[in-house]
């Protein structure tokens, strides 16, 4: 009879019951097949596990840091419907609030008159407010969404791990859309007394415009530079204060306010 | 405690909550497997995230009749192979591995070889080479002690065509790893 073959021995060894009895019956009297068997064990049991080392104790909390931010951008492209309702509901509001704020110009340049009665002026001043607010709190929801990529697109760079070459080209795309916008935000923000958040554009401008010029794959000395650049402004912290400020300026039952 | 089927069936209605204590249940358990396959923790960190961002897009056609731990596991073994194939193209790693050869010549006594950390090192330098459905398979069966049917499953394979990925494994690990066991291949 035949000798054992090589996918046989492996099968033997693994204790897997499709080698037949006579085959079997063959191993248990051949010297060479057990010589054999035996010779392929000798590297399989040599073959030990690398061992794991045991993450840390909060390893559960980390992953789920690191990948609730990913998830929130799932959900945005999971849900293109409700996206482009979100779209449509700000194009709406911006159109209302232009309509308004045209009225209250119209309304502020009637007011001379009403002015000079001495009485109505605070009454005018108080009517006018909140139409010019409009605007603010529109460019103020728009930047609170780009301070919110931004706060993410960051996180996700400061918990990358140097690891000789590091792919950054995901970060960076998103950096390059986020510039543009930013530079926007800023001018608009400027404009319209938003120092706070100008100021934080601003600050933001740089590492995006360092990010988005950045090679697709970093070395280590490199992604830790960028990484030091964002933790040594704080800019994941500010973000999260400014957008938490933003978010109460927008809720309509918050008291209209430019200060964050 | 809530079953992984009841969380589930709470991440479809919309409760992200449900979704973390699932990560929380099930993290520690992918990175080891993540890192037995990718043999390094940066690895098995960015598998471990990438397997339930899998999971969470795939979620709605998830099988319930199916075991979630099978099922992510599965999810975190492709992941495993696309990073290696990845980084295999890009670093053309499988030529660039150490020479075995070479480890091995460089000692003076096999019997020190074996018992030493030159073997560890050329046991990880053989798996390198083996192609990321061999390492897979090998893992499963070797160090997991999975049987075949259930490996199929994982790498999407026939019996017969998982039992040949098991013997080419096995064949270029004996063949890498005799010079340090003295055995005949």
């Amino acid at each position: 009879m035949n000798h054992l073959s090589h996918d046989e021995f492996v099968l033997t060894y693994y204790g897997e019951p499709s080698l037949g009895d006579d085959r079997r019956a063959h191993l248990d009297a051949c010297d060479f097949c057990r010589g054999e068997l035996a010779a392929l064990a000798a590297v399989l049991d040599r073959v030990t596990p690398l061992d794991v080392p045991e993450p840390p104790e909060d390893y559960e909390a980390r992953v789920w840091d690191r990948l609730q931010w990913r998830l929130r951008g799932e959900k945005k492209t999971r849900r293109p419907v409700t996206a482009w309702l979100a779209v449509a509901a700000t194009i709406a509001v911006a159109f209302f609030a232009g309509v308004l704020f045209k009225a209250s110009r119209q309304q502020g340049s009637e007011a001379p008159s009403v002015v000079a009665t001495g009485t109505a002026k605070p009454q005018s001043l108080e009517a006018s407010k909140p139409s010019a607010a409009e605007p603010n709190r529109i460019l103020l929801v728009v930047v609170g969404e780009h301070f919110d990529q931004s706060e993410r697109v960051l996180v996700e760079l400061t918990n990358l791990t140097p690891d000789g070459s590091t792919d950054i080209s995901g970060t960076r795309e998103r950096a390059q859309e986020l510039l543009a916008s930013n530079r926007l935000y800023r001018t608009s923000a400027a404009s319209r007394g938003e120092e706070d958040v100008a100021t934080l554009l601003d600050e933001l401008e740089p590492v995006l415009l360092q990010l988005a010029h950045a090679p697709a794959e970093v070395g280590d000395e490199e992604l830790r530079r960028i990484q030091k650049r964002v933790e040594s402004k704080g800019l994941v912290f500010k973000l999260r204060v400014v957008r938490a400020g933003v978010s109460r300026e927008t809720t309509p039952s918050s008291t209209p306010s430019t200060s964050i | 405690m809530e079953t992984d089927h009841e969380l589930i069936e709470r991440v479809r209605g919309g409760d992200d909550e449900a979704f973390r204590l699932l990560v929380e249940r099930h993290s520690r358990a992918i990175y080891r497997a993540a890192y037995r396959i990718t043999g390094n923790n940066a690895d098995a960190d960015d598998v471990v995230q990438e397997t339930f961002l899998r999971a969470y897009r795939a979620l709605e056609r998830f099988d319930a009749r199916a075991a979630f731990t099978t099922w992510i596991h599965r999810i975190a073994i492709n992941c495993s192979l696309d990073l290696i194939d990845s980084r295999r193209r890009r670093d053309g790693r499988v030529e660039d591995g150490e020479d075995l050869a070479a480890i091995a010549s460089s000692t003076a006594s096999p019997d020190r070889v074996v018992h030493g950390l030159e073997m560890q090192r050329a046991v990880a330098s053989a798996m390198e080479r083996l192609s990321g459905n061999e390492r897979t398979a090998f893992v499963l069966r070797h160090f997991e002690g999975m049987p075949l049917e259930e490996i199929g499953k994982v790498l999407g394979t026939q019996l017969n065509a998982t039992k040949n990925t098991i013997f080419r494994a096995v064949k270029k690990l004996r063949e890498q790893l005799q010079p340090f066991t003295g055995s005949m291949v």
